[in-house]
C-alpha cells in the first residue's frame, strides 16, 4: 500500500526539521564548548599574571615577596595549581595547593622561548587538566628564563558543558515534538476536505448520494464540480443510450413480428427458408439488444434490496402463471443488498425466475444469503431439469434446449453474459427437488 | 368473445385482428392509448391485447385507467423492449400476462384463450359440466364420449355461456360479444342458435331461458 498524503508530508517535514535542529544543535554545542575552553584559558592567564607579580627571584632562589593573590593556590587539592621552573633547574617553586597532589606539570615547557604562551589540554590524566604556560626572561641581561605554569582541573568546565548540552538537546527535542504535533493538527485540518470528498465519492459509488456537497474550499471546489458534471453526464448519456436502444428495439421488433405473421399466413415453398432466417434475425436482435442495453457495474451505481426485487418478480410471475398453481418458497434474508443497476438485476432475476416458473411442475424454492464472495441465490425447481451435456451450451451460446418453449436459451445466455459482466458466477446443477438448480453468485 | 386490440403499428394491428377473427373472436382495434381507453370504457370486452409503447397514452397508463374504471377483463401486454422492468410494471399496473415482440401468433392465441378461461374460473382448457365437455384448444364439444358437430356460431354461443356460468346473459350481450358490429343484430337469430344448440346437446340441457331477460348456463348439471 502506498503511503498516504498525511504520512508523506509528516515524514518529510519531520526529517527536514530534525536534520536542521541536529545541525544547529551541533554548531551550538561546539561554539559553547569553544567559549568555555577560551574562558578557562583567560582565567589561567589572569592567575599567571597575578602570580608573576608576587614571585621573587634573586638568581638562585625562587620565593614569594608577599601572599599569594589567589587563595585557591594555598588550599590543598583546590583544583588550581601552579609551578614555576627555571630553565637550568637551579630552582623551582610549587604552589601549596600542589604539594599534596601529584599534578603532572608538563616538562617540555622548559624549551619555550621567552614571551611565549602555551595552552594545553590534557584529557587522559586523572583528572583531566588545562594548562597555561608562560616563559619569561627574568632580570635585566643575564637571561634567566622562568616558566610559569598554571593548571586547573577540567571538571567544572566539563560539567558546565554537559549541563549546557543537556539543556540544548532537551530544548531542541521539545521544539521538534511541538512542531510534529502542530504539523499533525495542521495536516488533519488541511486534509479534512479531501477526506470528506473521498467519503462522499464512496457514498456516490454506493448510490447513497446523488451529488457532492457544495462545502469545499476553493482549491477543491473545481474538482468537486467537475466530478458532479461527470457523474451527471454519465447518467444522462446512459439514459440517452438506453432510450436510443429501446427505440431501436421497438422499431426493429414490431416489423419483425409483422413479417413473421405474414410468412405464417402465406403457406408457400420459400416460407421455410424465410422463417429460418427470420428466426435468426429475431434471436440476434433480441440477444444483442439485451446485451447492449445492460448498464453494467458502473462506477456510480446503487444497491438493490434483493428481497424486494425478488418479491416483485415472483408476484408478477404468479399473476402470469396463476393457473399453474405453483408453490413458491421464498427464503431471502432481509437487508440483503446486491450491488448493481436495478434494471440489470431485474433482467438477471427475471429471466432465471421465469425459467423456473416455465419449467417447474409444482414447486419453486428461492434461497438467497450472504456468502464470503457476495450474495448467493439458489433457485430450485421440480421440473425436468437441464441435462448436464446441454448446460454449457445453454449458458454460453443461446441454443434452445427445448425448441417448444421460446426464449429459454436466449434468456439464460443473456443472464450468463450479464453475470459475467458483473464478475459473478452462474452454474446449473441438479436440484434436490428433482429439477434444475441455478446457483447465482453476485459480488 | 370480444377482444380489444390496442396497437399503433397498423400492419401488426391488422395481422392481429385477422388472426383473432379467424380464431372466432370479435375484434375492435384502437391505434393509440386514448382511443383504446375510449373503446375500453365504452364497451364490454372479454379480453384486451395492449402494446406498451403507444402514442398519446402509453400502455401502462391505459391499463391503470381501465382498472380504475373497473374494467376487469384480462389484459395481455405486448412489449417490444422485452425488459423485465416493463413486464413487472405492466403486471403491477394490472395486466395478466405479457408477450415479447416478435411473437408467434399461435402463442398469442393460446395465451389469450387461457386468460379468458382463467377469468371465468377454469383451470383447464377443457371446460367441463357433467357429461358436457368443451375443448377450447381444439374447439370440440363432446357429450359423454360422443362428439357434437356445431357450427362456428353455435360453438361461440356455447363457449360464451359456459365462460359466464350461473349469470343471466342477455341476447344483446351475446350479439355484442359474438358478432362484429356490422352484422345483423336481429335477436331472433340468437333464439334460433340456442334452439339448435339445445337439440344437439340433448340429453344434457344446461341452458335455461330466463323469460324476458336472456339465458343462464347452469354449472350444476341437473339435466
Amino acid at each position: 500500500m502506498k503511503a498516504g498524503i498525511q504520512t508523506r508530508l509528516l515524514f518529510t517535514t519531520t526529517l527536514v526539521l530534525g536534520s536542521c535542529l541536529s545541525l544547529a544543535g551541533y554548531i551550538l554545542d561546539r561554539s559553547f564548548q569553544a567559549s568555555v575552553v577560551a574562558g578557562a584559558e583567560q582565567q589561567l592567564r589572569l592567575v599567571t599574571y597575578s602570580l608573576m607579580g608576587v614571585v621573587d627571584f634573586d638568581g638562585t632562589r625562587l620565593g614569594l615577596s608577599s601572599d599569594l593573590p589567589e587563595p585557591r593556590l594555598n588550599q590543598p587539592e583546590s583544583g588550581l595549581y601552579a609551578n614555576v621552573l627555571m630553565r637550568e633547574r637551579v630552582a623551582g617553586w610549587r604552589s601549596p595547593s600542589a604539594l599534596t597532589t601529584d599534578v603532572p606539570f608538563p616538562e617540555h615547557v622548559l624549551a619555550m622561548d621567552p614571551g611565549e604562551f602555551l595552552f594545553t589540554e590534557v584529557d587522559d590524566s586523572k583528572p583531566p587538566f588545562y594548562y597555561l604556560s608562560y616563559a619569561v626572561s627574568w632580570g635585566a641581561d643575564d637571561g634567566a628564563v622562568l616558566t610559569f605554569t598554571v593548571a586547573t582541573e577540567q571538571t567544572e568546565f566539563v560539567r558546565s558543558i554537559s549541563r549546557f548540552r543537556q539543556n540544548l538537546w532537551f530544548g531542541l527535542g521539545a521544539v521538534l515534538l511541538l512542531f510534529v504535533g502542530a504539523q499533525l493538527i495542521a495536516l488533519r485540518w488541511g486534509l479534512t476536505p479531501l477526506r470528506q470528498m473521498a467519503e462522499e465519492v464512496r457514498e456516490l459509488e454506493a448510490g447513497d448520494r446523488e451529488i457532492l456537497s457544495r462545502s469545499y474550499p476553493p482549491e477543491l471546489s473545481g474538482l468537486a464540480g467537475n466530478l458532479d458534471r461527470f457523474v451527471e453526464h454519465e447518467r444522462r448519456s446512459r439514459t440517452r443510450y438506453r432510450n436510443a436502444l429501446e427505440d431501436l428495439a421497438h422499431s426493429l421488433k414490431t416489423p419483425l413480428a409483422v413479417v413473421r405473421n405474414a410468412i405464417n399466413e402465406a403457406n408457400g415453398s420459400p416460407s421455410e427458408l424465410l422463417r429460418e432466417q427470420l428466426a435468426r434475425m429475431e434471436s440476434t436482435v433480441h440477444h444483442q439488444l439485451s446485451r447492449a442495453s445492460v448498464r453494467g457495474p458502473v462506477i456510480v451505481g446503487g444497491t438493490v434490496e434483493l428481497a424486494v426485487l425478488v418479491e416483485r418478480l415472483v408476484r408478477a410471475l404468479r399473476t402470469a402463471y396463476v393457473e399453474r398453481n405453483i408453490d413458491v418458497a421464498l427464503n431471502v434474508e432481509r437487508d440483503l443488498r446486491a450491488r448493481g443497476d436495478e434494471g440489470d438485476l431485474m433482467e438477471i432475476f427475471g429471466n432465471l425466475l421465469e425459467n423456473a416458473f416455465k419449467y417447474t411442475r409444482s414447486r419453486i424454492r428461492i434461497t438467497a444469503l450472504k456468502v464470503s464472495g457476495g450474495v448467493e441465490t439458489v433457485i430450485d425447481d421440480d421440473g425436468p431439469g437441464i441435462p448436464s451435456h446441454l448446460r454449457e451450451e445453454v449458458l454460453h451460446r443461446g441454443i434452445r434446449a427445448d425448441e417448444m418453449q421460446t426464449g429459454q436459451g436466449i434468456g439464460l445466455s443473456v443472464v450468463a453474459d450479464l453475470v459475467q459482466l458483473y464478475e459473478g458466477s452462474l452454474a446449473i446443477e441438479n436440484s434436490e427437488l428433482g429439477g434444475a438448480r441455478l446457483r447465482l453468485v453476485l459480488k | 368473445m370480444r377482444v380489444l386490440i390496442v396497437e399503433d403499428e397498423s400492419a401488426l394491428a391488422a395481422q392481429l385482428a385477422s388472426a383473432l377473427r379467424s380464431a372466432g373472436f370479435v375484434v375492435d382495434a384502437a391505434k393509440d392509448g386514448e382511443e383504446g381507453l375510449y373503446f375500453g370504457e365504452e364497451f364490454d370486452y372479454d379480453a384486451a391485447v395492449i402494446d406498451l409503447g403507444l402514442p398519446r397514452l402509453d400502455g401502462m397508463s391505459l391499463i391503470r385507467k381501465l382498472r380504475g374504471a373497473e374494467r376487469n377483463m384480462p389484459v395481455l401486454i405486448l412489449t417490444a423492449r422485452g425488459n423485465w422492468q416493463d413486464k413487472v410494471k405492466g403486471l403491477e399496473a394490472g395486466a395478466d400476462d405479457y408477450l415479447t415482440k416478435p411473437f408467434q401468433m399461435e402463442e398469442l392465441l393460446a395465451r389469450l384463450n387461457a386468460l379468458i378461461r382463467r377469468a371465468a374460473g377454469y383451470s383447464s382448457p377443457v371446460l367441463e359440466h357433467g357429461d358436457l365437455k368443451l375443448d377450447t384448444a381444439k374447439k370440440e364439444v363432446r357429450v359423454g364420449s360422443d362428439a357434437v358437430e356445431l357450427t362456428a356460431y353455435e360453438y361461440k354461443v356455447l363457449e360464451y355461456l359456459m365462460l359466464n356460468p350461473d349469470r343471466v346473459v342477455s341476447k344483446t350481450e351475446l350479439t355484442d360479444h359474438l358478432y362484429e358490429q356490422d352484422f345483423d343484430r336481429d335477436s331472433n337469430v340468437i333464439e334460433v342458435f340456442v334452439g339448435r344448440l339445445r337439440k344437439k346437446l340433448d340429453p344434457v340441457n344446461p341452458i335455461r331461458t330466463v323469460r324476458g331477460q336472456g339465458y343462464r348456463f347452469l354449472s350444476e348439471s341437473d339435466g
